[in-house]
């Protein structure tokens, strides 16, 4: 790399990125605002975009805008008006093909950042001490949000309102009631993502602080200590697991587990249990432990595509089959959560030992507030995008049917390739024709576009975005850039590298020990039943829905992630080795292909 | 006995007489770590061999007046004094004590090779260091033999570099040197190396860095090969690094056992590594140990032989560890929190 790489554009430039063939027009499905418009370039031109790719995998569909609009929203103000962390605003975004780009807004003046850290200090003071009460509410908050989305009606429109319309004080129109619905569904949506964001910026900061002082004085210490340090042992990201591995072992205590074969649909394993006692008393269990486990999420990306397990029960029923194989074969199925906490007590003890007694102090302190921020960090995951977001998609799901039921959409599944501005109008004609009785349009307008949108996202997602997009920066400083994404400079030095191809890929070693194997590569869930018994799942991120496929692969890399990332967290688990961030594994590795994956080193090699 | 004892005997504190090395040997023994048997020769041997020879004063006469910028002139006197020495016999009385105390070291073996290792007074290790006093000899015979290597280490104080040193140091060349003298028995080494208990790189106390090549420790202390790398966690024993190197030559005892000599590596072993898991983690195990017992960072020699036992061969201090950024100590974690959010 020349001396001058860093002023010069080492990533293509977000205005000189083609449009796949066929794909022409496709900025008509996101807001104005959301493009890489000309009379922004001279700004947008000279900045650092990466693309989102744990949060966007694929080309986002129009509805989903709100999935990036409401979070980016939710913590910008958090972190720029709320805690006025002192460098960093908010994070802007832009679509390119369908994909989501970001990019922090940096504070340079110093006499603002003086001005904003007067701010921070009082009000993250105020969290940091006050956490565990705080988060207390918070659960609390979030809990009474979800009933409230639960309870949330979305009404039909009748041939004629009931009689409480007409004979009751306290009643509204149907036309009234589903724009209002309408209305509170987006509203809910937003404060799921105020809260979702309210402390996980100074979580986050904790836990890197304690990273970095760990760094400071222990310069080789491998990434997943830290991490193993501080992660909680009684997560609750990992109960819905746990608990599918306790209804296997049930079923084997109460000899059910003949039910369970490898390739039978859940009403095939639920029919037969259904003709025995013992079997019906197993599906009992199973309901009960569905509120609220089953509100896992099929992935991590904030888009409508990931269902629930209530939604999707073949995921958690694999899974149940994995297990109760494993517990006929002898295998220990119970996550050892006492060994995990011996050693993780034991690293604690042993690195603090080798401190300096001056840093020993800070160093622990550190790590205690590490521990009690991580549970958020950790769980807001299930509470957020997980329980609530899988059941708020539902929600817009059941306008969804409405439309159809009227001949809007031809089908109730494509108000996702409308966006939630579209959708209001739509109902607007709806209830506004289902009250004159004239004659709507809608059924004519929306689904040619609805078509049209459908082609293009199928097309969009067979381009493979670049990992980054503008100007090579010449630090990555923005904390939530770091923290959130792993994004680092040494990362995007190595992307900017890595734009010439080769046989390395290079990313964060998550999980120790080398492995070769056929690659299989996975990019959305709906991949994961291709995955083979000793492949090397290949992917953009995982989430804790993935569970029952670390069970099969030999290790795993992905595109996107941290050294505290799910995938990490999970391999260090199983004692698989991972490599994660890579940035491009997905676009440059292929099904089939041998790889080398080096988990200790950070390196994924392509061996043919 | 009254100028040797043995090494297990030896403490700390006798490295005024004995030096460093032989102190620190029978430290390293005291604490129960694998050191071969062997003794030490006192700095009063040194003296002895000076006066009863009337070495003392040739070796006064050959230094007055040099300063450190007559090099010439001290090259002349090194070359003049080591002469006189080589041809001056081991005092009786000292002469009687080696060949008691090597009696002592091999039952079973008559004659058991070992190293003669010089062992630099307190203060003077820095020096010796230096200096390049580090004369080792290796695979050495019988009481008479090890009489001529004790001195030759003697010898080796009146070397060019260390008496330009002593010159330089303002003492005049004339200045008065001691030390002493480490007599070990050999071990027959398969591989062997240094680790430090810690990474004399970053300055990482919770690593064991350990470098490891075939045959005696000679080719990789004398830089003569690059030797397989390995970092290793002190607290779990993964190896954190490692790298390979092709080991193209070995050290291993002449035939007769009677000195060393340097032969290829085999092909197939060159590029092999020279350290499994397991061997690793007994290093890791006895590095700590050896931290430990000292209570500071430590450089070691290491031999592993041919039946897989480990030994150290000698224990020093790290003295140059990376200066790191003056960083002030923290006050706090909640002010490290508000740094790292840039409003510290």
């Amino acid at each position: 790399m020349s001396s001058t790489a860093t002023q010069t554009g080492s990533f293509p430039s977000p205005y000189e990125v083609p449009t796949p063939e066929g794909c022409e027009g496709w900025e008509e499905m996101y807001p104005y605002y959301a493009l890489f418009d000309e009379r922004r370039r001279e700004s947008d031109e000279k900045r650092f975009w990466f693309w989102n790719s744990m949060h966007f995998p694929t080309p986002h569909p129009a509805f989903d805008v709100i999935c990036i609009d409401s979070p980016y929203q939710a913590v910008g103000s958090w972190q720029n008006r709320v805690f006025a962390v002192p460098p960093a605003m908010g994070i802007d975004y832009r679509v390119v093909n369908g994909y989501i780009y970001i990019s922090g807004n940096p504070v340079t003046d110093p006499e603002k950042i003086a001005e904003r850290a007067g701010y921070f200090q009082r009000r993250a003071g105020y969290y940091y001490e006050n956490w565990s009460e705080l988060y207390g509410k918070w659960k609390t908050k979030m809990e009474a949000l979800i009933a409230e989305l639960n309870a949330l009606v979305v009404p039909g429109l009748p041939e004629y309102e009931p009689d409480e319309v007409a004979f009751s004080e306290d009643r509204n129109t149907a036309f009234y009631e589903v724009l209002d619905a309408y209305g509170r569904v987006l509203r809910l949506g937003d404060l799921m993502w105020q809260h979702h964001f309210e402390f996980l910026l100074l979580g986050y900061g904790a836990y890197a602080t304690f990273a970095e002082l760990c760094k400071n004085n222990l310069p080789d210490i491998p990434d997943q200590h830290i991490a193993q340090m501080v992660a909680g042992i009684d997560v609750l990201l990992f109960r819905p697991d746990a608990e599918l591995r306790r209804l296997a072992r049930l079923a084997l205590d109460t000899g059910v587990d003949g039910a369970f074969v490898q390739g039978r649909t859940p009403a095939e394993i639920e029919a037969e249990l259904s003709q025995t006692d013992a079997g019906r008393a197993w599906l009992a269990e199973l309901e009960k432990v569905k509120d609220p486990w089953f509100n896992m999420a099929t992935g991590d990306g904030l888009t409508h595509y990931y269902r629930s397990w209530l939604d999707d029960p073949s995921i958690p029923y694999a899974s149940i089959v994995g297990h109760v194989a494993a517990l006929r074969a002898g295998e220990q199925v119970v996550r050892p959560t006492e060994e995990i906490e011996r050693e993780r007590d034991r690293l604690a003890q042993e690195y603090g030992a080798l401190l300096a007694d001056e840093v020993r102090g800070p160093w622990q302190d550190l790590l205690a507030l590490s521990r009690t921020v991580f549970p958020y960090v950790e769980e807001h995951k299930f509470y957020c995008d997980y329980w609530f977001l899988t059941r708020w998609w539902n929600k817009v799901r059941e306008f969804g049917a409405l439309l159809a039921g009227h001949g809007f959409l031809e089908d109730g599944e494509d108000i996702f390739h409308l966006s939630r501005h579209e959708v209001s109008t739509a109902l607007d004609e709806l209830v506004l024709t289902w009250a004159t009785g004239g004659l709507p349009l809608g059924p004519k307008h929306w689904p040619p576009i609805v078509a049209r949108r459908k082609e293009l996202l199928e097309r969009l997602s067979e381009w493979t975005p670049p990992p980054a997009l503008g100007v090579e920066p010449e630090e990555v400083t923005d904390p939530m850039t770091i923290m959130l994404w792993g994004v680092t400079t040494e990362r995007v030095r190595e992307w900017a590298r890595q734009q010439d191809g080769g046989s390395e890929l290079s990313g964060a070693a998550a999980s120790p020990g080398t492995i070769e194997g056929l690659a299989r590569v996975v990019r959305t869930v709906s991949e994961i039943a291709d995955v083979r018994d000793g492949e090397i799942l290949v992917c953009g991120s995982t989430s804790p829905a993935w569970a029952p496929i670390f069970t099969k692969i030999k290790g795993t890399v992905t595109d996107v992630g941290g050294v505290m990332s799910h995938a990490a967290i999970v391999c260090r688990e199983y004692g698989l080795p991972a490599v994660v961030g890579t940035g491009r594994a997905t676009a440059q590795i292929r099904t089939g292909q041998m790889i080398r994956v080096d988990g200790s080193a950070g390196v994924v090699t392509l061996l043919e | 006995m009254i100028h040797t004892q043995r090494l297990d005997e030896l403490r700390g504190a006798d490295d005024a007489r004995y030096g460093g090395k032989s102190a620190s040997l029978g430290e390293l023994l005291r604490a129960g770590i694998p050191v071969p048997p062997g003794f030490g020769l006192s700095a009063t041997a040194f003296e002895e061999f000076l006066t009863e020879s009337g070495l003392a004063h040739r070796v006064a006469a050959a230094l007055r007046g040099l300063g450190p910028g007559d090099v010439e002139g001290l090259a002349r006197a090194s070359h003049v004094i080591a002469e006189a020495m080589r041809s001056a016999p081991v005092p009786g009385a000292v002469r009687a004590e080696v060949a008691e105390q090597y009696a002592l070291l091999g039952p079973g073996d008559d004659s058991p090779a070992v190293a003669v290792r010089s062992s630099a007074l307190g203060e003077d290790s820095a020096e010796a260091t230096f200096a390049g006093q580090q004369d080792t000899y290796l695979w050495v015979q019988g009481a008479d033999d090890i009489c001529s290597a004790v001195r030759d280490c003697w010898a080796s104080l009146y070397n060019t570099e260390a008496i330009t040193y002593r010159a330089r140091l303002g003492g005049g060349a004339a200045a008065h040197p001691a030390m002493g003298v480490t007599v070990q028995v050999m071990v027959d080494a398969a591989v062997s190396g240094v680790m430090f208990t810690c990474n004399p790189v970053t300055g990482d106390p919770s690593m064991v860095a350990v470098n490891a090549s075939w045959g005696l420790g000679l080719a990789v202390v004398g830089g003569e090969v690059t030797p397989d790398d390995y970092l290793v966690s002190k607290v779990t024993g993964e190896i954190v690094r490692e790298h390979i190197h092709d080991k193209e030559i070995q050290y291993v005892p002449a035939p007769g056992r009677r000195g060393t000599v340097q032969v290829p590596v085999d092909a197939g072993r060159r590029t092999a590594p020279c350290l499994g898991s397991q061997q690793l983690a007994a290093l890791v195990e006895l590095s700590r140990r050896v931290e430990r017992h000292f209570g500071s960072h430590q450089d070691v020699e290491w031999a592993i032989d041919h039946t897989g036992e480990l030994y150290v061969l000698q224990s020093r201090p790290v003295t140059a560890l990376p200066k790191r950024e003056a960083k002030t100590a923290p006050t706090s974690a909640m002010a490290l929190v508000m740094q790292k959010f840039g409003a510290g």
